[in-house]
């Protein structure tokens, strides 16, 4: 790698190897390679409540699928990770703002890498400070019932049955909206997934939409045997899934860089695989690269 | 004064047992209910708890007002320098101001020198919506009392700076943040609540100014209970009555500007935020009381009146904005009544005894939601400007182009109504947006219908505009048009005199007759607080916070270019006229 990684010949490198955004001039934050490497330390924020891709535990222990591989791919660096984990703005272009490219502003700072970050290259290229790739799974929205509703039935037929959704996500639009609203009322609203499917396997709710990483996390190792995993297609979903990655300043393209062999390194070995094994959910790999 | 008159007479007794005595002493209950009518100090957020910004005092006046001159300028000091949207609190020879990032000051009123200043502690990992501004501190006895950008309430000894008690109002974790001026309502601070846009409740709380302790609080969406003295005091409204399912758990109604107090009617009038989510066609209903203003009883917490000026609202407009009142006549009756110029874009004057609804006009010069208000106070809405329900197959909906922005016909900042002139002047932006459904928005790390918009000047030459209201006709007498946006308080005098500050750095004084400029002064940085004047050794006085922020400098596109230069600054100007 060279000294100048936002030179242009870097750019087009890295959006050849599935990077977006723009490259600007470098700036007093920039954290190349070999800053990181003088420090030791690779930062790394997460979203906070977020199971199973990070969340603490009882004993407050940050855990999850983007921790575990926060920690890989700082390895692969040979740094060590350093991570924060932080509340979700009103958008990822907010969490980027916050996360990446300027910093909270109060206290604290930009972290080197933030997980967990769409790479939907029209939305990477709205979000100039940063760019974005090295897609690592592939996410969507899945349903799941307990003993108390058909899980196959088109859903208007869950009249009166009780619904489980994340505020204000795309699973509450879809069962709030949907159908003319007919089970609007029938709704209940938890503060993420993770609650969505907790009711359901406390028998609080019939019926819980979540994304599928949080279904089937929740229902791993037979946890809860009386809970069924809607297997037909959702209808009228106005989502066909998404793929997730990494984000890093515009700056630190020769970071970016060896997050991506690291990656495809970890993808080609099966250890991307056993990480998402490891908390009970299947990895689906991204369309759009690796 | 009053302090070093005392002081002075007591410095042949022993200073030692003078002193305690003096410094338990301070503004009572009394002194601050009667603020209005004290020109001598500014011992309310208001100067009056009715939110009048209006002084009685005429040593400056619209035929001296140009030779007004710094007496002194005080710095903040430090990196911390955004907005400095605070307003200024005097009492016994000190300027008391808050500053950005959660900082208090005491400074000398005769000749700028700092006395004390206290710095919150922040952690990590705070949300504030916009900018990590302070609108103000309350002061009562020994005491001011202010709150902090992770939602503490906090009282310190006015002489000392020094901490008496500090209480936690929400968890800032959860995104709850707090930047309002609290007021004092016999023994009583009552405040709203801020920040936590995510699944939050609006309330309204009250706490023992001695203690800090918890008195009331009171939810501001149907079906949450009141408590009063740690027992249930009755729900908010009727649970769905306006809401469908457990949608009103998440309502939202955040009542984070504060409020003002009507000793008339012993109520206190806190508006409230819009309802979550923002997609309008998920949550059929009025969604009471989000973007509303309720009279709500000082003593008890109860809920006596409400006014919804957006119901079921789409656009973003948040009630929260000042209701400010006044006596005027209305068709040959006397009537107390009460003036709010909300985001929305209308200007509403209501009878202030019942709530009930009596006059809605456009305060801005473009209003595309509604085409007015009908006699029963219901907006006439143009459904077609409503931003529509996110496309099924995820697909961008058409635009809509919506005036006035979300950032409101008029913002946080407070107007001011003249008992001279009778009117009152509102400090207003011409701007609108255009507004879609976005296909393509992400929100922790998910897929996500959200809504794109873009925020446009309605003329190339100007955004903001300070206009005189006539409150009994709806009337604009006159007004001043201003590049930039316009983002601080207005303040208006007996010497028929009206005062703001610029974005550009300037304060400036109207004619408030005619509106004609008459005297500027460029502070170095934006103004975006609210001014205040207060008499002191025979002499009147005119103060204003100098730092730019707040809201504006976040949003690009055509507004930015209004601004773009613009620095930031941090300081307090006093002004006088020479002798």
């Amino acid at each position: 790698m060279t000294a100048e990684p936002w030179s242009r010949r870097g750019l087009l490198a890295g959006l050849a190897a599935g990077w977006s955004g723009l490259a600007l001039a470098p700036s007093a934050r920039a954290r190349p390679l070999d800053t990181l490497a003088a420090g030791g330390t690779l930062s790394i924020a997460v979203y906070r409540d977020f199971a199973p891709w990070s969340w603490r535990d009882a004993a407050g222990t940050l855990k999850g699928i983007d921790v575990d591989l926060g920690q890989a791919l700082a390895a692969a660096l040979g740094l060590k990770a350093q991570f924060t984990d932080f509340l979700a703005d009103e958008s990822v272009d907010d969490d980027l703002r916050n996360m990446v490219w300027r910093g909270p502003l109060i206290g604290g700072s930009a972290a080197d890498l933030m997980m967990h970050v769409p790479t939907d290259r029209r939305f990477a290229l709205q979000v100039e400070r940063c760019v974005i790739g090295a897609a690592y799974a592939r996410e969507s929205f899945a349903i799941a019932c307990g003993p108390g509703a058909d899980c196959e039935l088109p859903p208007p037929q869950w009249a009166g049955k009780r619904l489980a959704a994340e505020l204000d996500s795309i699973p509450d639009i879809w069962l709030s909206g949907s159908f003319g609203g007919v089970l609007r009322a029938q709704v209940s609203h938890h503060l993420t997934g993770a609650a969505a499917m907790a009711a359901l396997i406390e028998g609080k709710a019939d019926v819980a939409m979540a994304s599928r990483a949080q279904v089937e996390h929740a229902l791993a190792g037979n946890a809860a045997p009386h809970i069924k995993r809607r297997v037909g297609p959702i209808p009228a979903l106005p989502s066909p899934g998404w793929d997730v990655g990494l984000a890093v300043k515009d700056d630190s393209r020769d970071l970016a860089d060896a997050l991506e062999a690291a990656i495809e390194r970890m993808a080609g070995d099966g250890r991307l695989d056993r990480i998402f094994a490891a908390h009970g959910v299947t990895r689906v790999a991204p369309l759009g690269s690796v | 004064m009053k302090f070093t008159h005392m002081l002075s007479a007591s410095a042949a007794l022993a200073i030692a047992a003078a002193a305690p005595v003096a410094a338990q002493s301070g503004p009572t209950d009394a002194q601050i209910m009667a603020d209005e009518a004290s020109p001598g100090d500014v011992l309310t957020y208001g100067m009056g708890h009715r939110g009048q910004r209006f002084s009685s005092l005429s040593m400056i006046n619209a035929g001296n007002v140009k030779g007004l001159v710094p007496a002194f300028a005080a710095s903040l000091g430090g990196e911390k320098q955004r907005g400095q949207e605070s307003q200024p609190i005097v009492y016994d020879g000190v300027i008391y101001v808050t500053g950005s990032y959660s900082r208090l000051f005491a400074f000398d009123a005769r000749t700028g020198a700092e006395l004390w200043q206290y710095d919150a502690r922040l952690p990590d990992g705070i949300m504030p919506c916009c900018d990590v501004v302070n609108r103000g501190a309350a002061i009562h006895g020994d005491k001011i009392i202010f709150g902090t950008l992770d939602a503490h309430l906090v009282a310190l000894n006015r002489k000392t700076g020094k901490v008496i008690w500090n209480k936690t109002l929400a968890d800032y974790a959860a995104g709850y943040s707090f930047t309002a001026a609290p007021m004092i309502i016999n023994g009583k601070v009552i405040y709203g609540n801020s920040g936590g846009e995510f699944g939050i409740v609006g309330k309204v709380e009250a706490r023992d100014v001695e203690t800090g302790e918890l008195i009331w609080s009171r939810p501001t969406i149907e079906g949450h209970m009141g408590k009063l003295k740690g027992a249930d005091n009755g729900i908010t409204g009727k649970l769905n009555a306006s809401w469908q399912g457990d949608q009103w758990t998440n309502g939202g109604g955040a009542t984070w500007l504060g409020g003002t107090y009507d000793p008339d009617t012993n109520s206190i009038f806190m508006g409230t935020g819009n309802p979550s989510p923002w997609n309008s066609h998920l949550r059929p209903g009025d969604n009471l009381y989000t973007s509303s203003t309720l009279a709500i009883d000082p003593d008890t917490g109860v809920i006596k009146w409400h006014y919804q000026t957006t119901p079921h609202d789409g656009w973003d407009f948040d009630g929260v904005n000042e209701l400010v009142s006044f006596d005027a006549s209305i068709g040959g009756k006397p009537m107390k009544l009460a003036a709010k110029a909300d985001r929305n874009g209308f200007f509403f004057v209501l009878d202030r005894t019942n709530g009930k609804f009596v006059s809605a006009t456009p305060f801005v010069s473009k209003v595309t939601w509604a085409s007015g208000y009908d006699k029963k106070g219901r907006p006439v809405y143009v459904p077609e400007n409503r931003p529509g329900a996110p496309n099924a197959d995820g697909s961008k909906g058409t635009t809509v182009f919506a005036a006035p922005s979300f950032l409101g016909g008029k913002n946080w900042m407070p107007m001011s109504y003249s008992q001279q002139t009778q009117m009152f002047y509102v400090p207003a932006n011409e701007w609108g947006m255009d507004i879609w459904n976005e296909p393509i928005a992400y929100k922790k790390g998910a897929a996500y219908l959200g809504a794109g918009f873009t925020i446009k000047p309605l003329y190339p030459d100007y955004i903001g505009v300070l206009r005189a209201i006539d409150p009994t006709t709806g009337k604009i007498a006159w007004e001043y048009k201003n590049k930039a946006p316009l983002w601080g308080g207005v303040l208006s005098t007996a010497g028929n005199l009206v005062f703001t500050g610029t974005p550009e750095g300037y304060l400036k004084a109207f004619d408030a007759k005619t509106g004609t400029e008459l005297w500027k002064f460029n502070t170095g940085s934006g103004v975006v607080g609210s001014p205040v004047t207060w008499e002191q050794d025979g002499e009147q006085y005119v103060a204003v916070m100098s730092g730019w922020g707040g809201a504006v400098p976040l949003w690009g596109g055509e507004v930015a270019k209004s601004v773009q230069n613009i620095n930031q600054g941090g300081a307090l100007w006093v002004f006088k006229l020479p002798k």
